[in-house]
């Protein structure tokens, strides 16, 4: 076994811990799935979807570090931040067959599990349990979409800052601060401002 | 009334007979009288409901404004989904416009067609997969269209919706101030005096 195939080992092996952590996928019908999965890899500021292309892909991240993002009247506005574990695509594009809004962008050298459309349809015909597992993803995708857009109505600036970095405390370094002010909906100059609020605590 | 339902269900699915039938006898038909609530926050939604008759809104509290993120009407299904799915508390209220029919399935009967069943199985995964795209949707279509722009889109998929909902709910739905609403239909009276719908 040559190491690119020990390196794809460890990935499917992260990979079924993620999967693990909100659905009851077991290893057998998890070894049956791996036929239709991909491994890619994208370096720093690569797009894996363009504005207007159609997305074949859904993504789990095992490496590194995605945003999805639009671009708006005020500029680029971060929809999403994706790290290990993590699911990202441009799903109305994916699921729908049309082209994207959104565009979807390496930030670090990032390697990502990926399926594609068409595979995922033929997994979804032969593969029993992968319609219960198809569910639980797009559940966990919606949970998390939910949970942020509440978050961001709910609180306030300073609660959202705060929260965020206690509970991701490597993004601050891992992203850079304009992406992680827009993500937060927070101005850069507040974000600033709050940066410094946290080096006194 | 299985009609509605049967194309509803034809965009996802060709659904055999059998498995609409057993589906059928698993629904409960539901009539409601205008403004009940049939999901509170914190409940946990037990329902996926279909409108067969009448209007339906989904929102939540942002301290004590309402915040509409969908207006459901004939064909249309609405439920605090993520809370029907996950079992987790409802962050959102569903409540009645009009007085409305629905066609509502339980959970647990759900669950149990599923099992038995394999295409209603993907029937809900495809199911839950439209209405995270929805959600999707109302997000970016925040995000990416003006005030105006964003007016002008509903009133023209949705020309029926502009007598039937109130204003102040349809404002609240499309993000923008009611002053602004009432501006921007006068507005659009002037530019389209042809638009039926603003007669």
């Amino acid at each position: 076994m040559g190491e690119k195939n020990i390196v794809a080992r460890e990935c499917y092996e992260q990979l079924l811990a993620h999967l693990q952590r909100f659905s009851d996928i077991n290893r057998e019908a998890f070894e049956q799935l791996i036929p239709y999965l991909e491994i890619r890899r994208f370096d720093k500021r690569k797009t894996l979807v363009g504005q207007g292309e159609i997305d074949d892909y859904l993504n789990i991240v095992i490496k590194g570090l995605v945003r999805k993002y639009i671009h708006s009247e005020k500029g680029e506005i971060t929809l999403q931040l994706a790290t290990e574990g993590h699911f990202i695509q441009s799903e109305i594009s994916f699921h729908h067959r049309e082209p994207s809004q959104v565009i979807v962008e390496a930030i670090e050298p990032t390697i990502v599990v990926s399926i594609r459309y068409d595979h995922m349809q033929d997994a979804f015909n032969k593969i029993p349990g992968a319609e219960t597992l198809g569910q639980s993803i797009v559940m966990q995708m919606f949970i998390k979409k939910d949970a942020r857009y509440f978050d961001q109505l709910k609180k306030t600036t300073r609660e959202r800052f705060l929260e965020y970095i206690d509970n991701h405390p490597h993004m601050l370094q891992r992203v850079p601060q304009k992406i992680l002010a827009s993500y937060l909906n927070i101005k850069p100059e507040t974000f600033s401002r709050l940066k410094h609020l946290l080096q006194k605590r | 009334m299985v009609a509605i339902l049967q194309k509803y269900i034809d965009q996802f699915i060709d659904l055999p007979a059998e498995e609409l039938e057993a589906l059928i006898n698993s629904i409960e038909v539901r009539s409601v009288d205008k403004k009940v609530r049939l999901t509170d926050m914190n409940e946990t939604e037990k329902y996926l409901y279909f409108v067969i008759k009448g209007l339906a809104r989904k929102f939540f509290y942002k301290g004590k404004e309402e915040v509409i993120t969908q207006i459901a009407k004939e064909g249309e299904l609405i439920s605090s989904s993520v809370s029907y799915f996950s079992g987790m508390p409802s962050g959102y209220v569903i409540e009645t416009i009009e007085p409305t029919t629905f066609y509502s399935l339980h959970k647990d009967k759900a669950e149990q067609l599923y099992n038995r069943y394999p295409k209603l199985e993907r029937l809900s995964r495809l199911v839950i997969t439209e209405l995270f795209l929805q959600k999707e949707v109302w997000e970016l279509e925040r995000i990416r269209y003006n005030t105006k722009e964003r007016f002008l889109r509903f009133m023209t998929d949705n020309p029926e919706l502009f007598q039937r909902v109130p204003q102040k709910y349809l404002a609240s739905y499309l993000n923008i101030k009611p002053e602004t609403f009432s501006r921007l239909k006068h507005l659009l009276q002037k530019k389209n005096s042809d638009a039926p719908y603003l007669k």
